[in-house]
């Protein structure tokens, strides 16, 4: 099971540093202390039966915060590029561990990797332990580099963004200095600062050689070396995914900046008061960070033209707020602020691993956002590509999983029907008893990342360990838990503000489309997510009867198709809601299939929740849908 | 002589602060725990953000801690243990505890991060809410004592504790010194599921260490406070004056710590609204309670 047989996690994961005593306290400190950011997210740890406290590792929300990658299960290309970022992001010492997947291309080999299992997950800290104690630090570090982190850096001209060049020099049309941005990004002004970063941070992560770009950065904080820089880059601060943010919100300054100047080129065509000129100055020579705002309202009203932009804040230090302000939008609250465009995600410690929520925000009110999943499941399987009936069951269960269970029945039913078999209904009634079991798993899953988005640690706690207990139990033990699970649901209605937090937010009203499971359930209520949590409540109530009434759990498995053909269609309620399966079976072999889940449609509503509200309360409503990215189709 | 004691007390709270914590939430109790904490913390690189302002980035950690030191400095452990025992104690506390709205703006701007500046802002936003209820109970506890000295605040309270004296001012300054220290459920500004850290967020190394000191040794300082204030500071029966204030001392910072456990992180609408609404009426109300007990009771 070991991946490195030497003992020691090497290259660019160790520290720079000789080994002297104080290291060897130090190293013994750092095995001792073991946090883990777990990748895709703490929640399907949990799905999996896995328990990383008790394995002796502390779950830390962030990166930075981190000293061991737990990566849980194969990764998408987009999660790979996002988990090489938070890789980047860690202080060394660091390690990674897998556990039941092959190693992303943009990340470095593992250092452990084993089974999704808890006995891989106590291996894998055992050997850590072993590992760092030894071989925290080395002379020689690598360093950590990977293609996601670079940005190619293209030069456009201010005026003509039809001109885009790979290297500085001066627009053919007007003669003006080109300006330097990332490629891909669009506002032609606004990577002034993204190039000045490049340029100060071209060496690479280490502290030892911060203390250098601490000096540089002194002494060249405003100097602009377009030139020089576009090969290096820092290695952990390009990160669009998850711990920046002032790098967004000064592209927005600058969106907004040529949003404005359109307007008035569209208006009035005063040349020399137009932001046009204006910006391109300000852009070109004065834009210190402290005076962005000077800059950027400017930009804005055009009226002062060039020689109110930076120079005014630069020399009287001054900034009227009225006047710096008066010109940005308005948002609800009637304040205006910067925007700026955040990520929460792909591994967000408030939300589920896998959805990147973009949000604009506007101090920490929401203005838009919009919901992607980095890990949603293709619909079609490849063209002219059978797959065996056994194997299509396998990769649908492990593709979800949140909700494996649901899905390997759902499979199954199609399948089976699709090659004529009757229903058998002692099957059918464990196989529902396993379906139903899932649902309490899922929900306190639910609960557990609910506790996390709300610093709720004790309820956070309390639902993961029953998760755990539920998710393989028998159905005598999960009657036995009956007491366990009341007790939760009564806790929770007597938990001061929990209610004031979740009442009338992110309200769905009944009726709204594309509904489903709990969310549509809890639309008959109030339709809000106090609503959703009672829902969810209840339905664990509902289940239990059911288990109590029907008998033991039984996985579903395939029983015996043969090599029957046809065309056949399922619908199982999973924990999120309906999905439907229709697939065509030719001879035993799956050859073409389509999914339909809840969570495909209710990602769309995220857009109007979050409209307007204020940042935690967007969080809430976009937690409370319980939305599993896997199971968005894309 | 004081001040090395003083000092060496406080960093014993905040190891024994550390313990019990940890304790709470892993289930062991083991002793060392902070301190290989503290080591590998020690061990860690420590990364400076893109672009960040660096002054600010630096100063923010050191700035916390000094101001919750200073806090502590004019708060008595025993009639005579004390580093500074001002005429003006009581109000020298809010003037240093103001600075951690400073510190923590600090520690939004400077790492360049948007997740750090918005748990920096709603800061700003927290302190609007609690400030008055940390002037407010004062006001009422100095006008008992007819003082501002630390010393005489805890003199008063001899034959009575102002716990029992006035309530309704201990629940308001409670509640505020849990927001002032900016713990669970009053964690707004660092919030790990809706920021991911917020201002702590780009902090790693000896910088997170010196600001997870800072943030324990501001709780130990309320803590401390709301022991002079309204639990009789040293008062006590048996034990040595010192041990007396160590004990409440600890435990009121325990029960900080702990609250936060068992509850979900409050709106931060809500804690305006409430702090505004009610808080302040009641404060209002516990001043006039306080002033005609003091007229009329001799």
């Amino acid at each position: 099971m070991i991946s490195d047989p030497t003992m020691t996690i090497t290259g660019a994961r160790q520290r720079q540093g000789r080994f002297t005593v104080l290291q060897k306290w130090v190293s013994r400190a750092l095995a001792g202390n073991l946090s883990c950011l777990i990748v895709p997210g703490p929640e399907v740890a949990l799905s999996h039966g896995l328990d990383v406290t008790a394995a002796g590792m502390r779950i830390t929300a962030t990166p930075r915060d981190a000293s061991v990658l737990l990566i849980i299960g194969e990764l998408s290309e987009k999660m790979s590029e996002a988990v090489a970022v938070l890789y980047a992001q860690m202080p060394r010492p660091r390690a990674i561990v897998i556990l039941g997947g092959q190693p992303p291309s943009t990340l470095p080999d593992a250092d452990f990797s084993a089974g999704v299992s808890q006995a891989g997950l106590i291996d894998a800290v055992d050997w850590l332990k072993r590992a760092l104690a030894k071989g925290a630090f080395s002379d020689s570090p690598e360093d950590f580099d990977a293609a996601v982190l670079h940005a190619r850096i293209d030069y456009v001209c201010p005026m003509h963004p039809e001109v885009v060049q790979n290297e500085p020099g001066s627009c053919p049309k007007c003669g003006m200095d080109l300006v330097a941005r990332e490629a891909g990004e669009s506002a032609p002004e606004h990577d002034h600062d993204h190039g000045h970063d490049h340029c100060e941070h071209r060496h690479h992560e280490h502290e030892h050689q911060h203390h250098d770009h601490a000096q540089q950065h002194e002494h060249h904080e405003h100097e602009h070396h377009h030139g020089h820089c576009h090969e290096h880059h820092d290695s952990h601060e390009h990160d669009h995914e998850q711990h920046e943010g002032h790098q967004h919100s000064h592209e927005n300054h600058h969106d907004h900046g040529h949003k404005h100047q359109h307007d008035e080129s569209d208006g009035d065509a005063e040349e020399k008061d137009s932001g046009h000129d204006h910006s391109g100055h300000h852009h070109g020579g004065h834009g210190h960070d402290s005076h962005e705002h000077g800059g950027h309202d400017h930009v804005g009203h055009g009226h002062s033209g060039h020689d109110h932009g930076g120079h005014d804040h630069g020399s009287s230090g001054f900034m009227s707020m009225v006047e710096v302000t008066k010109d940005l939008p308005r948002s609800a609250d009637g304040l205006a602020m910067d925007w700026m465009e955040v990520p929460f995600g792909p591994v967000f410690p408030g939300l589920p691993g896998g959805l990147k929520l973009t949000l604009t925000l506007d101090g920490d009110g929401v203005t838009e956002g919009q919901a992607t999943s980095l890990v949603g499941m293709i619909n079609e399987s490849e063209e002219g590509k059978e797959i065996d009936a056994e194997t299509f069951i396998e990769r649908l269960a492990s593709a979800m999983p949140l909700a494996s269970v649901s899905y390997r029945l759902l499979a199954c039913l199609a399948i089976e029907r699709a090659s004529g078999l009757e229903n058998d209904s002692a099957t059918d009634h464990a196989r529902d008893v396993a379906l139903e079991r899932e649902r309490i798993a899922s929900h306190l899953g639910w609960l557990a990342q609910l506790g996390r988005q709300l610093g709720f640690a004790w309820l956070t706690d309390r639902a993961a360990t029953l998760q755990l207990e539920i998710r393989r139990a028998s159905g005598k033990r999960l009657v036995e838990l009956t007491p366990a699970l009341q007790a939760l649901a009564a806790r929770l209605g007597r938990t001061p503000l929990l209610k004031s937090r979740l009442k009338g937010i992110g309200i769905l009203p009944s009726g709204t489309a594309g509904l489903s499971g709990p969310v549509a359930r809890a639309a008959d209520d109030a339709g809000d997510a106090w609503a959703r949590l009672w829902r969810r409540l209840d339905e664990m109530t509902t289940s239990l009867d059911f288990i109590k009434a029907t008998g033991e759990p039984e996985l579903p498995a395939l029983r015996n198709i043969g090599r029957g053909s046809g065309t056949g269609e399922a619908t199982v309620e999973t924990p999120r809601g309906e999905a439907r399966l229709s697939l065509e079976l030719e001879h035993g072999q799956v050859k073409s299939y389509r999914l339909d889940t809840a969570c495909s449609h209710h990602i769309g509503l995220v857009a109007t929740l979050v409209e307007g509200r204020e940042l935690g309360d967007a969080l809430v409503a976009v937690g409370s849908l319980d939305l599993s990215p896997w199971e968005v189709i894309a | 002589m004081n001040f090395a004691i003083v000092l060496f007390a406080w960093l014993g709270s905040a190891w024994l602060l550390a313990v019990i914590e940890g304790w709470t939430i892993t289930g062991r109790l083991r002793l060392t725990a902070p301190l290989l904490s503290g080591l590998a913390h020690l061990g860690r690189e420590s990364i400076v953000p893109r672009t960040p302002d660096r002054v600010f980035f630096e100063t923010a950690p050191v700035l916390l801690l000094i101001v919750a030191v200073l806090g502590a400095a004019v708060l008595p452990l025993a009639p005579t243990l004390v580093i500074a025992d001002l005429a003006t104690g009581a109000l020298f506390i809010n003037a240093a505890l103001a600075y951690v709205l400073v510190a923590l703006i600090m520690a939004g701007w400077g790492p360049n991060g948007a997740y750090a500046m918005i748990g920096g802002w709603r800061f700003l936003g927290q302190l609007i809410a609690y400030a008055m209820l940390i002037v407010m109970p004062i006001t009422a506890v100095a006008m008992r004592a007819e003082s501002l000295v630390t010393t005489v605040i805890v003199g008063s309270q001899d034959s009575l504790w102002n716990i029992v004296y006035q309530p309704l001012g201990f629940v308001l300054f409670f509640i505020a010194a849990m927001a002032l220290a900016f713990r669970a459920p009053f964690d707004l500004p660092t919030a790990p599921g809706e920021l991911g850290g917020g201002v702590d967020a780009e902090y790693t190394g000896v910088r997170l260490a010196v600001l997870r000191l800072a943030r324990l040794t501001l709780v130990i300082t309320l803590a401390s406070a709301t022991t002079v204030f309204y639990l009789g500071g040293w008062h006590g029966p048996l034990l040595p004056p010192w041990a007396w204030s160590l004990i409440k001392t600890l435990a009121v910072a325990v029960l900080m710590l702990l609250a936060g456990r068992y509850l979900p992180r409050i709106r931060e609408a809500d804690l305006m609204r409430w702090c505004w609404t009610l808080g302040i009426p009641l404060a209002l109300l516990n001043i006039i309670v306080v002033g005609l007990l003091v007229l009329v009771v001799p």
